[in-house]
């Protein structure tokens, strides 16, 4: 096995325990801290570009620093979610670098000097950020920005349970890996699912998704087991409730 | 099989056209593995490629129906494409009936499906495995080394146009372009949900109303997909402009 092969088998087990998706984004944060050349990490969901709160941190100080970007309206994360793509500032010092004067001042304060924050995406929507903060200068590095681009993947899992509104997931039977989770939401029969949710119920694709997942929940089965149920029309989404259509109803 | 050399060349002639016109790459890729069924003989030829974490993602496929794009799909786990990925070279199962015990999973969905054998075929770039082009027969039978050959040469032709640039070593560089590659096919499958659900028409047909307001309209695939899923576009647009070219379509 590669290194790199135990990184991602090591961040993926994270997500397995107990807690819900809080305590699930909490330890992936721990992980990255533990597993990366880093000294904070944080989850901060955003949707369409507005920034809706921490939402898993390695520890108190990093929940803070991220939370001063909804504070500021600015920072790195904000400008990762909304840009798709990861930023990366190896020196928060470098007074040529101005994009978020009030966030940067505040972060340098409590002794941190880089922040690497990476776009977090639901069905290659971005829906959030991973930032990782470390107190010395300079870059990330190769190795590590891979591992924490691994994270942000694996942060997605947590983040939709969180936006389904669930918080049990031993009752509902997840399965423990974080990859896992995540291979059951990244299938074709989804994403036309998440489709046919948004022209029924008029939401975006993000919210489309978080109530398919959320369904799922209901009825205890896997994001992939509702959405072939929904491609193939056997519940129908016209109903509020998404009731099953013909058999169940015929059979009473 | 019935294939002429004018045949062969005439779909080579418009795939390298398209490619150095900057076509969509899902557009692309589905005529590809349309000229596979076309020009080889086999009857359902589909693409899969690898993210950075070498999970394979259906990237373009003859047909747009859901249940034949998971005997794709289930090689996740298993089956001849995910061999050939993994091994970076050919894999043949003339006769899926007899490979039940190699691959659990695949077999009793590619039966079910109505297959018959598979031949999977690598895709590179520069050494580096990008994915498989995976050939279905309804047919127990081997395909001929000319039938081989010509798939290869298709597949090649596939990875070609996944990696736009073609110097690059960087394996960086080379997963941002598939992962890109990737997200076009997410939001195409988002969008045929918009229009199978609007429309109440299935994803075939929902496929082929995305593609036709594209062409008429001189856009690319994946940027009217991407504007239907943002709801920029409304799904009624492409469904009536469908409606409408029907009476003077064959």
């Amino acid at each position: 096995m590669s290194a790199q092969e135990r990184l991602r088998d090591a961040l993926g087990a994270s997500l397995a325990g107990s807690g819900g998706p809080l305590a699930a984004a909490t330890r992936l944060c721990q992980a990255c801290v533990e597993l990366l050349p880093v000294d904070g990490a944080s989850i901060s969901l955003t949707l369409d570009g507005t920034n809706r709160g921490t939402f898993g941190s390695s520890s108190p100080l990093s929940r803070h620093l991220d939370e001063l970007q909804f504070t500021f309206g600015e920072g790195p994360c904000l400008d990762a979610a909304h840009s798709n793509a990861p930023v990366l500032v190896g020196d928060l010092h470098d007074p040529a670098d101005s994009r978020w004067p009030a966030f940067t001042d505040a972060v340098l304060d409590s002794g941190v000097s880089s922040v690497f924050a990476l776009p977090v995406r639901l069905s290659a929507q971005p829906v959030g950020a991973l930032d990782l903060f470390r107190t010395a200068a300079g870059p990330l590095g190769e190795d590590a920005l891979d591992g924490g681009l691994l994270a942000a993947e694996l942060a997605a899992a947590p983040l939709l349970d969180l936006l389904a509104g669930h918080t049990d997931w031993e009752a509902a039977g997840q399965p423990d890996d974080g990859w896992l989770q995540l291979a059951s939401l990244e299938r074709l029969e989804v994403y036309q699912a998440t489709g046919m949710i948004m022209a029924a119920l008029d939401v975006d694709a993000t919210e489309a998704l978080v109530r398919l997942r959320a369904h799922a929940f209901a009825v205890d089965l896997t994001a992939g087991q509702v959405a072939w149920q929904i491609v193939e029309r056997v519940v129908s989404l016209d109903s509020g409730d998404w009731q099953d259509r013909g058999e169940s109803g015929a059979s009473r | 099989m019935t294939r002429t050399e004018s045949d062969v060349t005439q779909a080579f002639v418009s795939l390298t056209g398209r490619l150095a016109g900057g076509a969509d790459v899902v557009e692309l890729l589905t005529d590809l593995t349309a000229d596979c069924v076309r020009l080889l003989d086999v009857s359902s030829a589909g693409l899969l490629l690898a993210d950075a974490r070498a999970v394979l993602h259906v990237m373009a496929a003859s047909s747009e129906r859901t249940r034949e794009l998971e005997v794709f799909q289930v090689q996740r786990a298993d089956g001849p494409c995910r061999d050939s990925y993994l091994a970076g070279t050919a894999i043949s199962a003339p006769d899926l009936s007899q490979e039940t015990a190699r691959w659990p999973l695949f077999v009793p969905h590619a039966r079910q499906a109505g297959f018959a054998s598979v031949h999977a075929l690598p895709m590179r770039m520069l050494g580096t495995r990008l994915g498989t082009l995976g050939l279905f027969g309804t047919e127990v039978g081997a395909l001929s080394p000319a039938d081989l050959g010509l798939g290869q040469a298709l597949a090649d032709v596939a990875s070609v146009a996944l990696v736009q640039d073609r110097t690059t070593s960087d394996q960086k560089l080379l997963n941002e372009q598939l992962q890109t590659a990737l997200s076009s096919r997410v939001v195409i499958e988002q969008a045929k949900g918009v229009l199978a659900q609007q429309g109440e028409i299935d994803m075939v047909g929902a496929f082929r109303t995305l593609r036709l307001y594209a062409r008429d309209h001189n856009q690319r695939l994946t940027d009217v997909a991407r504007a239907v899923v943002g709801r920029e576009l409304l799904g009624r647009q492409l469904l009536e402009h469908a409606a409408a070219r029907r009476p003077t379509g064959r």
